[in-house]
């Protein structure tokens, strides 16, 4: 029964962490219909800056969530302007093509930077634990999982109770409808991008700690984070979240209980039989195709 | 089908900027073109880099002393993105296109079992400085040579002898094996277990992760609940070994002793990975170390120190030692034939950074690995104790320090 509680809390843990990123692919997907291939070289790039800062200036790495978000929001805007708006309204797949070249030049570019040796951001806490009773919690998981649900949480409100967020849920919904009360929805998409950027963003100095990384570990990344955002619902923040702690669950019960050879196989075929029932994910809105444009 | 037409158009232009590039070597006159293909991208672009590094000071060197055979060395060198289809036509385009006159390997064994049919069924010498897999030795081919001590299920020899002849109550009474599903990782940990099963040390856990593996929290929390003596790891690249012993750490389980396939001997990256307290103890086994008194290796390292303003991790020297084995051969031979080099590489010991190396008729190299340990802060040799750098072993290893 211990080893049961603690396997869920592990994966539970993990999952907070898939979130974060998650809903950055998620919202960048919802509202462009752009699947963002190069969210993963992002989020790896973030994990370079926070361990600069780490290892140069000795800032903590979790608490350089502060520098890397807002840097990324910017990247993400330029990263917009300069080479995603030309392909808005083409079809998704246009964009994998796009995104997975700039994740390429991404990762060619960190090569130069700062070599493609393994780094990793070592602070105090990175392998230690809190322990109640029996239990045990990684601290790094922890303090990523409440930095991680910060983050989804002020990203609610702001998609709740803002007028952006509510233009950004209009543009999602309808981009016509949303021009007609006055949306610009190419500003909304540039700020839609940035906004899903910094998420990697904050999501790489969480990275940076928990595991060690190198210029080419995006792939790894981006595997995880696309089949997340399909269990949950392509392009629904919410799916993202439900799907990232079903998807952590999922790894740590299947490493326990069946074999840790079938632990990065498992969440796959959990998706496999999610879309057989539910075709549009978890929490994905079942929309008629010309609705959406 | 518009938009169709136009992913068409831009596939045949990327195709013909492809031959463009691949068209560029021209015929050779007074050099040798060596021809390799390595991971420069992807996961493996860790061991590739270093790989290319050793193949630079080694042609470096040669052009430097008048060349192989009077004619200057000329490496050419591409990046197959850690990809198992893209090393093969990698090694195709070497061969066809830019008719390179001799071949080296590329890094791990996942990517020298394609590359390595290449270059048989083109009957060229393919002497590889990783890729120590039994797959890789089990085709019967003849052109192949592997240019480290021992294969995969050997590498932790000395490690699992040493085990297993501990004093009775110092002797391990259980282990568990964590095992990448790896070609090379794999072999080395069923390799121990394996010797250590056999010395009567009973198997409490024993699992086969896939190698994209990142989180080991589950699996260390597995392994703490059984309490095993011994953990060992099979797995190649570095961040297998780090993750594995940051999850032990967290979940506060510490092994007597400790035996990791390649990641320890990742020098600071281990260190700055797992915090270097952390690292005492740890064994794992090695086919270089800097201050071996080999052949060429005050050389190899002056060079790359100079270079590179760092000690040669033991992927470089490897890459080194496979291209002296090549070097060893054709001059010996005295000029290109393929069949001859091949066939003089079959009878004879070459002498390299690694020390001498002799191969079995499948290539498969016939000497024995190094046992390594970290102690202090710093990588020594522990056995056999002819090589030794210390001339303690650490054991049983300290707890944690965290």
């Amino acid at each position: 029964m211990t080893q049961l509680v603690q396997t869920i809390v592990l994966g539970l843990l993990i999952g907070g962490v898939y979130a974060l990123l998650a809903g950055g692919l998620a919202l960048i997907f919802g509202v462009m219909d752009v699947i963002n291939v190069a969210q993963g070289a992002l989020l790896i790039l973030a994990a370079f800056v926070a361990w600069t800062l780490w290892n140069d200036f000795g800032i903590d790495p979790l608490l350089s969530v502060l520098v890397t978000t807002p840097l990324m929001f910017g990247l993400g805007w330029v990263m917009y302007k300069t080479t995603i708006q030309w392909i808005s309204g083409r079809p998704a797949s246009m964009s994998v093509l796009l995104t997975f070249a700039l994740a390429l030049v991404i990762e060619g570019a960190m090569g130069m930077a700062w070599s493609t040796t393994y780094h990793a951001a070592t602070p105090g806490y990175f392998a230690q634990s809190f322990r109640l009773g029996d239990f045990y919690f990684p601290k790094a998981q922890v303090f990523g999982c409440v930095i991680a649900f910060g983050v989804l949480t002020f990203l609610y409100v702001l998609l709740r109770y803002t007028w952006l967020g509510r233009a950004i849920r209009a543009v999602s919904e309808n981009v016509s409808s949303a021009r007609l009360v006055g949306v610009n929805p190419k500003k909304v998409a540039a700020l839609t991008f940035a906004v899903g950027v910094a998420m990697a963003g904050a999501g790489g100095s969480i990275a940076s700690v928990l595991y060690p990384f190198l210029p080419g570990s995006h792939y790894q990344w981006i595997s995880r984070l696309l089949g997340i955002i399909v269990l949950g619902g392509m392009g629904s923040l919410p799916g993202a979240v439900v799907g990232a702690l079903a998807l952590g669950v999922a790894e740590t019960m299947t490493a326990t209980y069946i074999s840790p050879r079938w632990a990065t196989m498992m969440p796959y075929a959990l998706i496999m039989v999610v879309l057989l029932a539910r075709p549009q994910g978890i929490m994905g809105a079942k929309l008629r195709e010309d609705a959406v444009i | 089908m518009r938009r169709l037409g136009r992913v068409f158009a831009v596939l045949a232009i990327l195709a013909i900027a492809v031959v463009a590039a691949g068209c560029g070597g021209g015929d050779d006159g007074g050099t040798i073109k060596i021809g390799a293909s390595l991971p420069l991208t992807g996961d493996f672009s860790e061991p590739g880099t270093a790989a290319q590094q050793g193949y630079d000071i080694w042609q470096q060197q040669v052009n430097d002393a008048g060349g192989l055979l009077g004619d200057d060395v000329e490496m050419v060198i591409k990046d197959d993105q850690s990809d198992q289809n893209l090393v093969v036509t990698d090694y195709n385009a070497l061969i066809q296109r830019d008719e390179v006159d001799l071949l080296l390997g590329t890094f791990s064994s996942l990517l020298n079992l394609p590359a390595s049919a290449v270059a048989e069924r083109n009957q060229m010498v393919y002497v590889e400085p990783a890729g120590g897999s039994p797959e890789m030795f089990s085709r019967g081919f003849e052109y192949l040579f592997f240019a480290q001590q021992a294969t995969a299920p050997h590498q932790a020899d000395l490690f699992a002898q040493w085990a297993a002849k501990l004093p009775g109550d110092q002797k391990p009474k259980t282990a568990a094996y964590v095992i990448a599903d790896d070609p090379f990782g794999g072999p080395v940990a069923e390799g121990i277990k394996d010797q250590l099963e056999a010395a009567g040390v009973s198997t409490v856990y024993s699992e086969v992760y896939p190698p994209e593996t990142v989180n080991f929290d589950a699996i260390a929390s597995a392994i703490a609940a059984k309490k095993p003596d011994v953990i060992a790891q099979g797995s190649a690249g570095l961040s297998d070994g780090v993750n594995l012993v940051r999850a032990l750490i967290k979940v506060g389980y510490s092994p007597k002793q400790l035996f990791q396939a390649s990641s320890p001997s990742f020098a600071d990256q281990y260190s700055d990975g797992i915090g270097v307290d952390n690292t005492e103890g740890v064994f794992y086994a090695v086919s270089y170390h800097v201050d071996a008194p080999t052949t060429g290796n005050e050389e190899f390292l002056a060079a790359y120190r100079e270079k590179y303003d760092t000690d040669p991790p033991e992927d470089a020297a490897d890459a080194y030692a496979a291209a002296q084995v090549l070097q060893k051969a054709v001059e010996e031979v005295g000029e290109i034939d393929q069949d001859k080099i091949k066939d003089w590489l079959h009878s004879n010991t070459v002498d390299t950074i690694l020390g001498p190396l002799s191969w079995d008729e499948t290539g498969a190299p016939q000497q024995a690995f190094l046992l390594a340990q970290w102690q202090n802060g710093n990588e020594e040799i522990v056995l056999p104790e002819d090589a030794a750098t210390s001339t303690t072993i650490v054991n049983p290893k300290p707890g944690w320090s965290q």
